[in-house]
């Protein structure tokens, strides 16, 4: 049905002006560093209004709701976030990077990288824009008195100073071509030199913070000096949170919001059938997993993993707890619309008696009961569960569920027993993916696996300018993951947000929901 | 939901008659009403469920049986499918199991303990009586809910640890009828010609007190039984019910919830369950005779 | 009067001191046991070693537990019941914002609920047996059988996403008008008055009936006093001191047990910040909240028990 389903694959060039988008460097050896514009909007074919005023539901709230952009942790916080402040660059439909702050990013060789700022740039109180808050920003990650989300990806930038009026140098501690990318996540938005308090925000984004209550709700007010002219669209957008997602829905419907995230499957049907509102689905690389430690007992034995890989009914799954609204998985996280995707590993299937021969190769002790740790935490990982307990079951293998609050899942459960489910979040490169998830000594590395060669590839790759190269690499790295790895994904789960039909120019961004966390800046309301 | 804690308050404050105890003893006068009849059948025909469940149920409760979520009421599915397209009959069969047991074992429980404390405080010196009161008031001031959650999050979702929490929960509001039945009583004559027998003290509670007031504790733990079975459908709108596949009755319509909006039998039936389970219950409490307090006893005394 | 009342009221303040002090205690020992930290809490799937030891440090967790809960109760009896951890707010700002919030929807719930259920009670006591009482009995046994979250569920889904008469959300308004009010609070007062009224109701019934029984009724009976004369004017003021109770009951209910209706409607009450307290590991905000909720059931039993002893002229001379 027309284009509020569309894939983000279809998305077309539009009004966004490019002539700052691109300016690519013709020196030998420079590198290019920002890539082609491909805007989040559908077409737009009416002009956008200024004014009104929305109320926005994301899916938590509470006393943690930060506006420090090194504190953000959920949602609701990048959301909030990217409300009020801009960061270096930002993400387009396909996860690449755009201009934002920086007005060009450029290296010779992926470690020293110049930034040049946007002139003209002010922040919500009038200061505006320097090298010196550029600095601050990025730095105070290392410092872990901060207590930054971005600690570890922080930890790559060995220096980073004002080499200029409107000019930054940032030198890695390796090549890594894909800085651009990082510096569009919501961890490293700007902020003013020095600021250390967070009660209230002075960003230089699309809306001023006039009121944030933690736990209750964010309010910004269109900011008339925004750097991109025209923009933003709205009057006043509020912000807030509704953990309970049957609540959040009822509230789209009752027209008490406007937009929501982390629509459940089961909620589509009643949203298309309401006629206000429709539901925006992203396809996207976000995952749930079934996640077996390496160094436990019995998920350690390569014939129990391969058991439950071919335990999974990926199909049942599919149907019954996505509804549909997710694509197979198959055992390795980069998703089929990414571009380094591998097709040609063949698709793992249920198979029961496969599952059989590799359970009694794996030689469990009988009388053994295994939990599977799940939570709300890790989205759908109860359902996912209770389904493979059943499946579990017909083959003789006796599995119990054990959901836990998620409240302390991720520090206290997920990976501390054998059998855990995580969820992760899409990432805007396979490099970010591959090291924060499975490299052997990364701290999240979810099943504790090590493997030399992975290690080697995802180095090699990270510097590695020959794209088709490049592509080589990350191929034998999902075969590896895909036969090795003591994870098990069951599908890539689609974003579904819900919005009314007079809410304008959404698209997706397929880092998270709510347009990637920007709708910001991009919706305005028809009347 | 109920108020948590106490269900009734008090029996009675000091002004108010206390039951004469002698004249009440072993009052065995069955006559039900016709609505204590038609509460008596549905709490035994909830009891037959919950003790043939897991025999009569036609498919796994688990199972994935239809690629319909949602279903409809069908000659296949009598009671339709749930939200990921699992047998309702099977999983209300064994839904009521569940909250039936651990309602029953938690109202027990606090029951028991209620009547225990009640006795020893009217038995006891004053010191026993102000730190067990103060104890069991610390415990009744916690919100029943936010104290599950509490007890949830650090010892993990179980069986035995919803029993608990539910059975300490009610403990305090059992323990004050029990203790001012208790006081009623001892200052009885019947009593207090015991104690001037030379009885000792436990004889005195076991034998001359504890007799009078079963049929009122009795009438309580039905109330306890209710309020147990509400905090628990309470307990699964919070995440917190018994481990999955498996789903107590609250639980059963908390993970159908989002099927309401289209009428699906899967959240509407496990609510008529509750309802007619504590409906039952109540009717079948208020027309046990010798309850005391909530029916016309005046006539009866 | 006699000195009846304020001794009564001095007894029970300081036995109520003692009880605030084991709920603390306890609070306290449950929380303890909890896995994780509010660093952990905070810092969710991304936490280090490196970052944690760093939160921890800001936040004070590296002291050990006994030492924060004396800290955390000496600060209480010097007026100071510390910061939250999570947003570094003083508690007290943050309970001074949620603690009104609280008050008014349990205020207009009792203001709907009491007189409906003392009406409610008083007319099935004067009529029992009648089917006007059996058809109150299982209308008010059948509103408190429905788990709640099932009542406001079904509510919004009738009156605010299909008629669009009422509200999904109860916005807190600066200003409300009466309008305003009507379309925010009629549901979750509603759903709340389901789980209330029908105690109050059976007790009220019970209470009155009680006293109908009473051979000085009788006796008034059998003198041609009307009905209802003899149910207002003689059973009804004896009735007070148990109807009170199961008022007083109920009502403290309404603070730390519409944790379920806070959530459906995103009402910032008190008892949704209890539960976000203890997901975020966060003592100090904990601990406030119990202690309201502790302070408010004592604080209503009190006053339901000197209403009892003023209504009774007997307890009133003893």
């Amino acid at each position: 049905m027309k284009h509020d389903e569309s894939r983000g694959s279809t998305w077309q060039a539009t009004d966004l002006p490019r002539r700052q988008a691109l300016r690519r460097l013709t020196a030998a050896g420079a590198v290019v560093a920002l890539g082609k514009w491909a805007s989040p909007l559908a077409a737009a074919a009416d002009t956008p209004r200024v004014g009104g005023r929305i109320r926005v539901a994301s899916v938590a709230s509470s006393l943690v709701d930060t506006l420090d952009p090194a504190k953000g942790a959920l949602s609701t916080d990048y959301a909030r976030q990217y409300m009020v402040y801009s960061g270096l660059t930002q993400f387009d439909s396909r996860l690449g990077a755009q201009p934002g702050l920086a007005e060009q990013i450029t290296s010779d060789d992926a470690t020293l990288w110049t930034v040049k700022l946007r002139s003209g740039v002010e922040f919500h109180d009038g200061k505006p824009l320097t090298p010196a808050d550029v600095v601050y920003s990025l730095l105070r990650h290392k410092d872990p008195a901060v207590a930054s989300q971005a600690f570890t990806i922080a930890q790559q930038f060995a220096d980073v100073r004002a080499s200029g009026p409107d000019q930054i140098q940032i030198r890695l501690t390796a090549a890594n071509l894909d800085l651009p990318v990082i510096l569009a996540d919501a961890h490293f938005l700007i902020i003013k030199d020095g600021t250390t308090d967070f009660r209230t925000a002075v960003g230089t984004g699309p809306y001023r913070c006039v009121d944030f209550n933690p736990g209750v709700r964010t309010v910004g007010r269109r900011n008339p000096n925004y750097w991109k002219p025209g923009r933003p669209y709205l009057e006043e957008i509020e912000l807030i949170g509704i953990g309970d997602e049957s609540s959040r829905v009822d509230a789209l419907l009752a027209g008490d919001v406007q937009l929501v995230n982390g629509v459940n499957p089961r909620s589509v049907r009643r949203i298309r059938a309401s006629g206000d509102c429709r539901v925006h689905e992203t396809p996207s690389g976000l995952y749930t997993d079934l996640v077996m430690r390496q160094d436990m007992i019995p998920t350690g034995n390569p014939d129990f993993v391969l058991a439950m890989k071919y335990l999974l009914d990926r199909e049942e799954i599919l149907r019954a707890v996505f509804l549909g609204h997710a694509v197979l998985a198959n055992d390795q996280p980069v998703p089929p619309s990414s571009r380094y995707f591998n097709p040609q590993i063949p698709q793992r299937v249920h198979d029961p008696d496969r599952a059989r021969f590799h359970l009694r190769r794996a030689d469990l002790p009988s009388g053994a009961r295994l939990a599977m740790y799940a939570s709300p935490a890790a989205e759908l990982s109860v359902e996912i569960a209770a389904l493979i307990q059943d499946s579990a079951s017909r083959v003789g293998l006796d599995l119990a569920v054990d959901r836990v609050p998620p409240d302390g899942y991720w520090s206290n459960q997920w990976r501390k027993h054998p059998l855990t489910f995580g969820n992760v979040n899409p990432r805007p490169t396979v490099d970010m993916l591959f090291s924060t998830f499975f490299k052997s000594d990364s701290p999240f590395n979810e099943c504790g696996w090590k493997n030399a060669r992975f290690d080697q590839l995802l180095l090699a790759a990270r510097s590695e300018r020959d794209d088709e190269k490049r592509k080589q690499m990350y191929w034998e790295m999902q075969a590896i993951v895909h036969d090795q790895c003591g994870l098990a994904i069951p599908a890539f789960n689609s974003i579904l947000d819900g919005l009314d039909r007079r809410l304008k120019g959404y698209g997706s961004i397929p880092i998270g929901g709510l347009m990637g966390y920007n709708f910001a800046e991009y919706v305005w309301l028809d009347t | 939901m109920s108020p948590q804690a106490i269900p009734s308050p008090e029996p009675q404050l000091a002004a108010h008659s206390p039951e004469t105890g002698s004249a009440r003893r072993r009052r065995s006068r069955i006559a039900l009403s016709a609505a204590g009849r038609v509460g008596l059948a549905l709490v035994v025909f909830w009891m037959i469920v919950a003790l043939l469940g897991p025999w009569i149920v036609p498919h796994r409760p688990g199972a994935v049986v239809s690629s319909e979520v949602f279903a409809p009421m069908s000659l296949r599915f009598p009671l339709g499918t749930d939200f990921l397209g699992r047998d309702m009959l099977s999983r209300i069969l064994i839904g009521a199991r569940y909250t039936v047991g651990l309602a029953l074992a938690a109202a027990l429980a606090a029951s028991l303990a209620g009547t225990v404390l009640g006795l020893l405080v009217a038995i006891s010196g004053r010191w026993v009586e102000e730190a067990v009161s103060r104890i069991l008031d610390a415990i009744i001031c916690i919100p029943s809910k936010i104290f599950a959650l509490v007890m949830v999050a650090a010892f993990g979702s179980s069986v035995p640890l919803l029993l608990l929490t539910a059975a300490i929960s009610y403990t305090p509001g059992a323990f004050r009828i029990a203790r001012s039945l208790a006081v009623n009583l001892s200052v009885t004559d019947y009593v207090q010609a015991a104690r001037v027998r030379g009885e000792r003290r436990l004889h005195v509670a076991c034998i001359e007190m504890l007799p009078n007031m079963i049929h009122p504790m009795l009438a309580d733990f039905g109330l306890r039984f209710m309020f147990i079975v509400l905090l628990l459908s309470g307990l699964s709108f919070l995440g917190l019910g018994v481990q999955p596949p498996a789903a107590d009755l609250g639980s059963l319509i908390r993970e159908n919830i989002s099927g309401l909006g289209e009428g699906a039998p899967a959240v509407i039936l496990p609510a008529i369950a509750i309802a007619t389970l504590t409906i039952g219950v109540n009717l079948m409490i208020d027309a046990l005779p010798g309850r005391g307090r909530r029916t016309e006893r005046g006539g009866a005394a | 009067m006699s000195g009846s009342i304020p001794s009564l009221i001095a007894k029970r303040i300081a036995a109520a001191a003692l009880t605030l002090l084991l709920v603390s205690m306890i609070v306290f020992s449950i929380t303890s046991l909890l896995p994780g930290d509010a660093a952990q809490a905070a810092l969710g799937q991304n936490a280090t070693p490196a970052a944690l030891a760093a939160l921890r440090a800001q936040l004070g967790l590296d002291q050990p537990a006994i030492i924060r809960y004396l800290h955390w109760l000496g600060g209480l009896l010097t007026g100071h019941p510390g910061r939250s951890l999570s947003d570094g707010l003083p508690v007290s700002v943050l309970i001074a914002k949620r603690l009104p919030e609280s008050l008014l929807l349990a205020g207009l719930t009792t203001a709907v609920s009491v007189p409906l259920a003392l009406a409610l009670g008083i007319v099935a006591a004067m009529y029992r047996g009648s089917w006007l009482d059996r058809a109150l009995t299982i209308t008010t046994l059948s509103m408190v059988a429905v788990p709640e979250f099932l009542v406001a569920t079904a509510g919004v889904l009738i009156f605010a996403v299909e008629l669009h008469w009422l509200s999904a959300l109860t916005f807190v308004l600066d200003h409300p008008t009466f309008g305003q009010l009507l379309r925010g609070y009629t549901l979750p007062v509603v759903s709340l008055c389901f789980a209330v009224t029908a105690q109050m109701e059976r007790m009220t019934r019970a209470a009155v009936i009680d006293q109908l029984n009473q051979p000085y009724v009788e006796m008034a009976a059998l003198k041609g006093v009307g009905l209802s004369r003899r149910v207002l004017v003689h059973a009804l003021p004896n009735a007070v001191g148990p109807i009170a109770n199961a008022i007083a009951l109920s009502l403290s209910y309404l603070l730390g047990g519409a944790i379920i209706v806070e959530t459906i409607f995103d009402y910032p009450g008190v008892a949704r910040l209890m539960v976000d307290a203890v997901s975020n590991r966060d003592m100090p905000v904990l601990q406030a909240c119990a202690m309201i909720f502790s302070a408010g059931y004592l604080g209503l039993v009190l006053i339901a028990d000197v209403c009892a002893i003023l209504s009774n002229p007997k307890l009133r001379r003893s």
